[in-house]
């Protein structure tokens, strides 16, 4: 699998083959060729070369994310050992760089739950309706913006808007609840 | 009104309590999808959307009898044809719901059924700690879940949830300790 990149035939900028590795790690598959010829044309003979090629730096970022690797050592041990030794530690280089973010993409896109995008609320006081007067009743609106599972939606994420009214009874609730989250937390965090 | 009569008589009478508590704003929501999924549960195959249908014509009966005053032959009447539709248990549990509580809902609805958007009922949560996945073998990640019940103006309950990363969570409870403080000076 790593035998295009043995000897690459122009050597790549080492811009080039950061922005290759990062697009590598984030694609599918099948886009990896296609990519690969664009970003670095000098590394690969032809398109099913560059397939080859994107889909070894694919698999090499993701398993070094899988596993947690956070040293040289343990990537550098990855490669075959007649590998080209510059464009190795060069490869390394881009990869320990790379690490963290490539960690919290795989995290944002891991299976979950919808998850809570961004909130609003506004206090209202209510003050007539058509069937009393006058009133005063202090109520808060709510709105969350929650995104469906990424990994169902792909590159078009389904954001709804869920907008909810709470009375300072309901409110109250709901911190009592928040409030004992708060409190597991820390008992765990203490641990 | 065939759906209507997949309902045993006490499933019923239970949802007609419901609408009634709820018309009396003793309960913020008929719990549709409970109540759907306990029919279930005894055999019956009846799904949420049906019942919630149900939930809302029986709403709107009963509300609209209540503003106009109706004695239970009178709600019986206004149901016009659709009496012979409807199941002989059906008919029975609606005359004694009505003879029972009939005149004791409150026609005139107070400030909070006017609001066209939710009501919220409830929260339950669950903190978790995501260990591993399919991309990161020692993922080790915490999370809070939370699934919020809201009431639509209708009355049916509907449950939303969603996740949150710890820092995120915390975010959240500062805005709602806002709301109260907020509230507490309006």
């Amino acid at each position: 699998v790593f035998s295009p990149l043995a000897a690459p035939r122009q050597a790549p900028s080492k811009e080039a083959l950061r922005q290759l590795c990062r697009e590598c790690f984030s694609s599918q598959p099948g886009d990896l060729g296609p990519l690969t010829l664009r970003l670095c044309p000098g590394l690969a003979a032809g398109p099913e070369e560059a397939e080859k090629l994107g889909a070894a730096l694919h698999s090499l970022t993701r398993h070094v994310v899988y596993r947690g690797f956070t040293r040289a050592e343990d990537i550098l041990a990855l490669f075959p050992e007649n590998f080209h030794q510059n464009l190795k530690n060069l490869l390394t280089k881009i990869i320990l760089e790379n690490i963290s973010a490539w960690r919290n993409e795989a995290q944002a896109s891991q299976i979950s739950l919808p998850r809570l995008v961004d909130m609003d609320w506004r206090v209202d006081i209510k003050t007539s309706s058509d069937s009393i007067s006058k009133i005063a009743v202090p109520t808060c609106l709510l709105q969350l913006q929650i995104q469906e599972d990424v990994a169902l939606c792909g590159n078009s994420p389904v954001v709804s808007a869920l907008t909810v009214e709470l009375s300072k009874e309901t409110l109250d609730t709901m911190l009592e609840g928040l409030g004992r989250i708060r409190d597991q937390l820390s008992a765990v965090a203490n641990k | 009104a065939d759906k209507i009569s997949l309902i045993p008589q006490d499933f019923f009478a239970e949802l007609c309590e419901q609408i009634i508590q709820h018309l009396n704003h003793k309960i913020p929501g008929i719990n549709t999808a409970e109540l759907c999924q306990r029919i279930q549960t005894s055999g019956i195959e009846i799904n949420a959307g049906d019942l919630a249908k149900i939930a809302n014509i029986f709403s709107f009966l009963f509300s609209t009898a209540a503003r106009n005053n109706l004695s239970t032959e009178e709600l019986v009447i206004t149901l016009g044809n659709a009496v012979s539709t409807l199941p002989k248990h059906a008919l029975q549990v609606i005359r004694h719901v009505w003879n029972e509580q009939g005149k004791s809902i409150s026609v005139s609805e107070d400030a909070r059924n006017r609001a066209s958007v939710g009501q919220f009922v409830d929260m339950k949560w669950k903190l978790g700690v995501a260990m591993s996945s399919d991309t990161c073998r020692s993922l080790r990640f915490p999370y809070v879940a939370v699934t919020l019940s809201v009431a639509d103006p209708s009355g049916q309950v509907t449950d939303k949830s969603f996740e949150m990363s710890i820092p995120q969570f915390k975010n959240f409870f500062r805005q709602f300790k806002e709301m109260a403080a907020v509230l507490e000076t309006v």
